[in-house]
């Protein structure tokens, strides 16, 4: 941490700081989201911001937006004191947020969408539709949309439209910094081409551009500095000039390159395919080539990729939650076709749920409706509820995952983080999966109830089941996967092997520093 | 953190045993100080006259209110029963008058008439919303316009009566002072709470109104469990129909104009949360007999309809702020 705050001590060659911003720290109850971050933009400069998913981008732009205050440490904007109330007040003093998950309003026109922080009205305070929609083409027209009804409803234009009608709401108001968080997420790249000669011209307008961004070489091709990020803390500014995209991978990944033990598991070993993918491709997939690989009875696949990479849709096609476009999937070497979670709960599979608050879990309900939840037929006869059974079964499947709690008819939302997660694990273990796929398993999980849930989830495989793994973090994914498939843009870039484990190599490839080498790694 | 103190075979133990034992004792409390409240200041009260009054009154709204139980469970809500209840009454109606029967034939002619209305009228209302997972407040609106209009139209808005005698006194019959239809929709009370209970159907419901995503994932098929929901909505609102008709013997197509409301004014006081997933049968027995019980003691203290209208009208929004804050320190 001593090493962080160093790095960022403004750089004292340059034209003194625009946005300055130190030891800046940010809690959401027990959890540290910024940790003391320190970093400042040039006026006039593009800023990129990188790190993995969680090391804190989203927190900070949030609270330069106005949208969560801070905790300690300290913001100066053009000088003086910046600490905006609400996004209001950081628009009023020029902070722009061009955000990621899209803020128009579809069922209203374009020219609507533009003009719907400040209404242009008549003298009779009447809307007046002239003045809105002229400044909404000329809005359009800078963005080069010039083939682009203003009248039309937003909900008519495809997502890369969108992306360049919200980037041109937030020009419509006199910025002095403009940030973008991942703009160039849903742009083919004729449209990012045109989005980076808009940034050249808004920059030499003296408008100071952050860049949040997940592809290195954009971040190399238009950014002056850029500053790496990493749960939670700044670890250091760099000119674009004197880094390498290497040189920042090495940066987001950290000193800690854990000595993972990269050897196999010598218990394990990979038998029959359970699950072979054929070229899938699922509704969020815009390209055509799918996702192939196999899924072996007793092997961890891991995989791995950025947020928006594609990987909760795979399993999500695959447990039939969303119909897949196109692909087949093969069990046993026959075709299977899911309509939906019933189906592929009746072929063995299991489903542990990213979001076990939403999707996982009835928090309100106890601990033992909730274990049985995918497993009624077990705890029924005809109909009726046989509560002896449903208690034993409970207490069973709690001693096995070593869950920690009063009685079992607590509500699930009275457990601890890594507690749930292990009711949720329990509620599929009940049904002895052959296939088990687990997104994010121990998200919001401490460390000590992580271990446990390796260990079980370690032994599920010894026992012949097949785990498919998605995981943000890495370490997580090389302590349990034999294999890791590497996934960015609905593509898998490349497939680790144990030896070749380590973040870098599996941040290059989600990265795609190596895409051009043919997935090849090392 | 206390590990593993069970008890052992109670069928409680999987349920919302203590919260919702607590919250019916609430309301069960509320319910007896307005008892006792009324028993003080008024002289007929506490009369077994009075009481089988209000064991009669109370019974209608007590069906309606069971069917709603289940739909508002789920997260739905059903505006349309009183209108289908007149429906289902005057098609029962139409069915009992119908010449060249016994009276015993026709009384089952129009059991199974009332029922069967009711039925489809609420798995239309289920089928509706459900598959195209909309408001149930706006299709059961328009099912409300429709059964009420069905049932004019059926009746060309006509009352029907002279029923079979016997009928009648099903109607009026009385059990050591409790009205036999009080005791058919305590009975409906009962198997309700049951099926809520101890049954894989009751289970998946409060599943449903808590977390229907979360139900969904684990393989049960939402759609189904939300149309059943609806159809015994529809289905009490057909029993309903029934002990209206034997209560007043004429089906009247006018008749349950508003009944929704109170249902659902039962329902709320009985402590079951409009946004789904957790509440009691029970209670809404409770909320029902407190709706009956001021009802009724207003009156007698002497004050005017419309001051009692106003009170039931503060006590519905109180028991909702009341949910509110249980709600929020549940959750804590």
């Amino acid at each position: 941490m001593a090493a962080a705050s160093l790095a960022i001590m403004p750089q004292t060659t340059e034209s003194p700081a625009f946005l300055s911003v130190q030891g800046l720290k940010k809690h959401f109850g027990g959890v540290k989201a910024l940790d003391g971050v320190s970093f400042s933009l040039l006026k006039g400069e593009v800023h990129a911001l990188v790190g993995e998913n969680g090391a804190g981008k989203s927190t900070l732009i949030k609270i330069l937006s106005g949208v969560f205050p801070y905790d300690s440490g300290s913001i100066s904007l053009a000088g003086e004191e910046y600490r905006p109330a609400n996004p209001h007040v950081a628009k009023e003093l020029g902070v722009q947020v061009v955000h990621q998950e899209f803020n128009l309003l579809d069922h209203l026109s374009i020219a609507e969408n533009i003009s719907v922080e400040r209404m242009p009205t008549t003298r009779l305070g009447l809307l007046d539709r002239q003045e809105m929609n002229r400044r909404a083409r000329l809005a359009l027209d800078a963005v080069g949309l010039t083939d682009v009804d203003v009248k039309a409803p937003v909900s008519s234009l495809g997502i890369a439209h969108r992306q360049l009608v919200e980037i041109s709401r937030a020009l419509q108001s006199k910025s002095r910094i403009l940030i973008l968080d991942e703009p160039t997420a849903t742009l083919t790249e004729r449209e990012t081409r045109r989005l980076f000669d808009i940034i050249e011209s808004i920059r030499a307008d003296g408008v100071t551009i952050v860049f949040v961004s997940h592809h290195l070489e954009e971040v190399f091709a238009i950014c002056d500095r850029v500053t790496v990020f990493r749960n939670g803390i700044s670890i250091g500014t760099d000119r674009i000039s004197e880094t390498t995209p290497d040189g920042v991978v090495r940066k987001m990944v950290g000193r800690q390159l854990a000595a993972t033990a990269n050897e196999a598991d010598p218990k394990r070993t990979p038998g029959e395919v359970a699950l072979r993918l054929d070229a899938i491709c699922t509704q969020a997939n815009p390209k055509d080539k799918g996702v192939s690989f196999d899924l072996r009875y007793g092997e961890i696949v891991g995989i791995a990729g950025l947020v928006g990479a594609g990987r909760t849709e795979i399993l999500r096609g695959i447990f039939g939650v969303d119909p897949l476009r196109s692909g087949r999937i093969l069990q046993a070497g026959t075709e299977i076709r899911f309509a939906g979670p019933r189906d592929a709960i009746a072929a063995g599979i299991g489903f542990v749920t990213e979001d076990r608050k939403d999707e996982g879990l009835i928090l309100d309900m106890p601990i033992a409706a909730n274990m049985s939840l995918a497993n009624m037929r077990a705890i029924s006869r005809t109909g009726l509820l046989q509560f002896s059974e449903e208690n034993r079964r409970t207490r069973e499947g709690g001693a096995r995952l070593k869950l920690k709690y009063g009685k079992i008819s607590d509500a699930v939302s009275s457990l601890s983080g890594g507690n749930q997660q292990k009711v949720v694990l329990a509620k599929w273990l009940g049904r002895n999966p052959k296939v088990l796929l687990l997104d994010e398993p121990t998200r919001g999980v401490d460390v000590g109830a992580k271990a446990e849930i390796y260990a079980i989830l370690k032994d599920l495989a010894r026992d012949g089941v097949a785990l498919l793994v998605v995981s943000s973090e890495m370490p997580e994914l090389m302590t349990l996967a034999d294999r890791i498939l590497v996934l960015a843009e609905h593509e898998i870039q490349g497939e680790l092997t144990r030896p070749e484990f380590s973040e870098e190599n599996i941040l290059k490839l989600a990265y795609g520093q190596v895409r051009q080498a043919g997935g090849q790694t090392q | 953190m206390t590990t593993q103190v069970l008890s052992e075979t109670m069928p409680n133990a999987t349920r919302f045993s203590v919260r919702t034992a607590l919250q019916n004792a609430g309301i069960g409390l509320a319910l007896l100080a307005l008892i006792l409240f009324f028993s003080v200041f008024t002289e007929h009260f506490l009369t077994p006259n009075n009481i089988t009054n209000i064991l009669t009154q109370i019974t209608i709204n007590l069906v309606l209110a069971v069917g709603m139980t289940f739909v508002i469970l789920i997260g739905g809500i059903d505006l349309s029963v009183g209108s289908v209840m007149a429906f289902a009454a005057v098609v029962a109606g139409k069915a009992i008058t119908l010449p060249g029967f016994g009276p015993a034939e026709a009384i089952a002619l129009a059991v199974v008439a009332a029922t069967l209305t009711g039925v489809a009228c609420g798995m239309i209302n289920g089928v509706i919303s459900a598959y195209w997972a909309l408001p149930s407040f706006i299709i059961t609106l328009g099912m409300l316009n429709i059964a009420r209009g069905a049932a004019l139209q059926v009746s060309e808005a006509q009352t029907i009566y002279s029923f079979p005698y016997a009928f009648e006194e099903f109607g009026s019959a009385m059990i050591y002072g409790v009205p036999v239809v009080f005791l058919v929709a305590l009975l409906l009370v009962l198997v309700a709470w049951f099926v809520l209970n101890f049954t894989v159907f009751g289970r998946l419901l409060y599943g449903i109104g808590n977390n229907e995503e979360a139900v969904r994932l684990a393989g049960h098929s939402v759609y189904w469990y939300k149309v059943a929901a609806f159809t015994i909505c529809g289905f009490t609102a057909g029993i309903a129909a029934i002990v209206y008709m034997a209560r007043l013997n004429i089906s009247s197509p006018i008749a349950g104009i508003g009944f929704e409301l109170n249902a659902i004014a039962a329902v709320i006081i009985g402590g079951t949360s409009l946004s789904g997933g957790r509440g009691s049968v029970i209670g809404t027995l409770l909320g029902a007999f407190i709706i009956g019980v001021l009802a009724n003691g207003l009156i007698l203290i002497g004050l005017s309809d419309f001051m009692r209208q106003m009170i039931t009208g503060v006590v519905i929004i109180v028991a909702v702020v009341l949910d509110h804050y249980r709600a929020k320190y549940a959750s804590k």
